[in-house]
């Protein structure tokens, strides 16, 4: 009985199925292209765009403990760039740098998004080359190596926070008093301080995202042409001219185009600061968006729609830096 | 002159020696070189690994009790030995963790939004990509372009009002107009409100994947199935897909490890660190950092058997990452 009514749910749906299937054999190519991409477009649509519409229109909006105020058009902006939003960001922060001052810099959300993204970029990439040119080797062992070097880039950022903060806790953190001794970090309370605590999560950007630079640059690598070499060698090219003359200038375009990707991801950092030191220690732009989005949607969004603003500036940047070729 | 290469030939330590012939070898340099630096980036990589364990089987009473990194005396000369020791063996941290807190259920949220987030990503990349990788029509650079230019966005830039909806408090409005167009049910602290986001986020890197990955498929296979009468989504699924099956491996796995590492939405859209709440992995280990301040064993230990699936992955799926994460990152 129930097998009968299963059996005729079964062949209505498989009627209906086949008039789909027929309706789709007829469609053109470009109807049926965008009729594939709906999914698509109704993900992007409602998780992307649709937020990034009403980011934009929230920033425009004044906001008191949760309710949507009235219509301010830019105030929001203004107030967020000549700092009397500051009084509302968590702790001693600041949107942009009091002075320029070490310290008027650290407590800065945008300088500290800025100094992030460039020294960890920076520190990735020289490792990254370093990295990739020994994976370019071909040794015994090469397989197991390549996968130790991966491995901190599969590592969760909860994880990897958790390790840095046991590195350099003050209980425990045996990291904390060689440093200190150098003058690197503060002594005492490592990871109240903001600038000791910007180095730290600097580090742990490095120990992780290197090995992603590496893979990039190693693809590089294995597309030049071996043959370069033996001329190379037989023109009488020391290892170092090999590398400056053939090396170097080939994957330069790989380079530039992991810059440019690592850089978009290094200036949303959130997590390892979140676990490591918290927001009121280091201010990131997007830990300002989390920290103020429950009470204050209009300034939150505000920061958000600059920081995509920001993000974008700097990709128009480097693409420009680098020429056409980036993209 | 002649002194000083007598002295030189003479010299006999192995230092020496060494360094002799490498001034008559460069090769041997560049050797020597390599394997310092192969060993030292080993170290740098593996080091934080190491000193979880160290933590983790110390155990608790010691935890805070002296210097990790001992004295040693050597000959008679004391000295610091350079290499954080365990104060102590105790493995019983490693069930003590599940013990304190349902652990595993983090670790079983973590891979059920994983899981669930790879397929969605799966099937709707899969469709973007055979239409980006095989058919040619008006619009397909700009829609490309428009997926790239979204993967650039921060993740902040999204969250205000993906919370807001969430939430499910209130309608969800046109922006820039009052129109309402319905009330979303209440998706905080549920799997939703995780697997959406993270599809959106993740899904540009599978899309061009597999573009490259359908589009290397040669016409006449897809051909010879439609001949053969399959339909056009049967073509896909049947033919295509089997076909570039190392491409759908590794769009699978690259979406697996970036919903296992995420923080940015898991710490949100769990409104409370807790295991009931869906929170996944995220949640178990700050639960440890805010609940447990002292017992660092127990957050060592938590995030050795956290971390243990994705280094196992690595392991297994290297090849895969590695084509994956060159191809997607080149080709965008």
């Amino acid at each position: 009985m129930s097998s009968d009514t299963a059996g005729a749910r079964e062949s209505r749906r498989s009627g209906l199925g086949v008039q789909v299937m027929q309706w789709m054999e007829n469609l053109s190519d470009t109807q049926y292209a965008y009729l594939l991409l709906i999914p698509v477009f109704v993900l992007l649509g409602s998780i992307a765009l649709y937020p990034l519409l009403r980011t934009f229109e929230l920033s425009l909006f004044s906001t008191t403990l949760g309710n949507v105020g009235e219509f301010v058009g830019a105030q929001n902006y203004v107030e967020l760039f000549t700092g009397q939003k500051d009084a509302i960001l968590p702790g001693s922060t600041t949107f942009l740098p009091k002075n320029l001052s070490l310290t008027g810099m650290v407590q800065s959300a945008l300088a500290v998004t800025l100094i992030f993204a460039l020294v960890s970029v920076l520190f990735e990439t020289m490792i990254g080359l370093g990295q990739a040119l020994i994976l370019d080797q071909d040794f015994y062992g090469r397989r197991w190596v390549r996968a130790a070097i991966i491995i901190p880039w599969a590592v969760p950022i909860v994880i990897q926070g958790m390790m840095f903060f046991l590195m350099f806790n003050s209980n425990i953190g045996f990291l904390t008093p060689p440093l200190a001794d150098l003058g690197v970090l503060a002594p005492t309370n490592t990871l109240n301080d903001p600038a000791s605590s910007l180095f730290i999560v600097i580090v742990a950007d490095i120990w992780k995202t290197s090995a992603f630079m590496a893979l990039l640059i190693l693809a590089g690598l294995q597309s030049i042409d071996r043959g370069l070499y033996d001329v190379a060698r037989v023109a009488g090219a020391t290892k170092w001219q090999q590398f400056k003359h053939i090396t170097f200038p080939l994957i330069l375009p790989t380079i530039g185009i992991a810059v440019l990707f690592r850089s978009v991801q290094a200036m949303r950092v959130y997590g390892i600061i979140d676990f490591v030191s918290g927001c009121e220690t280091v201010p990131s732009l997007s830990c300002m968006v989390v920290n103020t989005f429950l009470t204050r949607q209009g300034t939150s969004a505000a920061i958000a729609f600059a920081t995509a603003g920001i993000i974008g500036v700097v990709v128009m940047l480097i693409i420009v830096w680098q020429g056409e070729d980036a993209i | 002159m002649a002194a000083e290469t007598t002295q030189q030939e003479e010299a006999s330590g192995p230092l020496q020696r060494w360094t002799q012939r490498a001034i008559q070898n460069p090769e041997r340099i560049y050797r020597g070189l390599f394997y310092a630096a192969m060993v030292f980036f080993m170290f740098t990589t593996l080091f934080p690994f190491y000193w979880l364990l160290v933590l983790a089987i110390t155990p608790e009473g010691q935890l805070l009790g002296g210097s990790y990194l001992p004295e040693i005396d050597l000959f008679g000369a004391s000295a610091t030995f350079p290499l954080p020791v365990p104060q102590g063996f105790n493995p019983a941290a490693f069930i003590e963790v599940f013990d304190q807190l349902p652990f595993h259920l983090y670790m079983l949220n973590s891979f059920a939004l994983a899981i669930s987030t790879t397929v969605v990503v799966l099937i709707v990349a899969s469709l973007a990509g055979y239409v980006f990788g095989r058919l040619d029509f008006p619009g397909r650079a700009f829609l490309m372009l428009g997926i790239l230019a979204i993967s650039y966005f921060p993740p902040a830039a999204f969250v205000v009002p993906l919370f807001e909806a969430f939430t499910g408090n209130a309608p969800v409005v046109i922006p820039f107009t009052s129109i309402p167009l319905f009330t979303p049910p209440r998706l905080l602290n549920s799997p939703g409100s995780m697997v959406m986001p993270f599809s959106a986020l993740f899904m540009p890197l599978s899309v061009f994947i597999l573009t490259t990955f359908y589009g290397q498929i040669p016409d006449g296979l897809e051909d010879a199935a439609r001949v053969e009468g399959t339909t056009r989504l049967g073509a896909l699924f049947r033919v295509i897909m089997p076909l570039s099956a190392p491409g759908v491996a590794t769009a699978a796995v690259l979406t697996f490890i970036a919903v296992y590492n995420e923080y940015f939405f898991s710490s949100i859209m769990a409104t409370s660190p807790e295991a009931q709440n869906w929170s996944p992995i995220v949640g178990g280990i700050l639960s440890f950092q805010t609940q447990y301040t002292t017992q660092f064993n127990l957050m060592g230990a938590a995030s050795i058997v956290a971390v243990l699936p994705v280094v196992v992955l690595v392991i297994i799926a290297q090849e895969r990452i590695v084509s994956g994460l060159t191809a997607g990152a080149l080709k965008e």
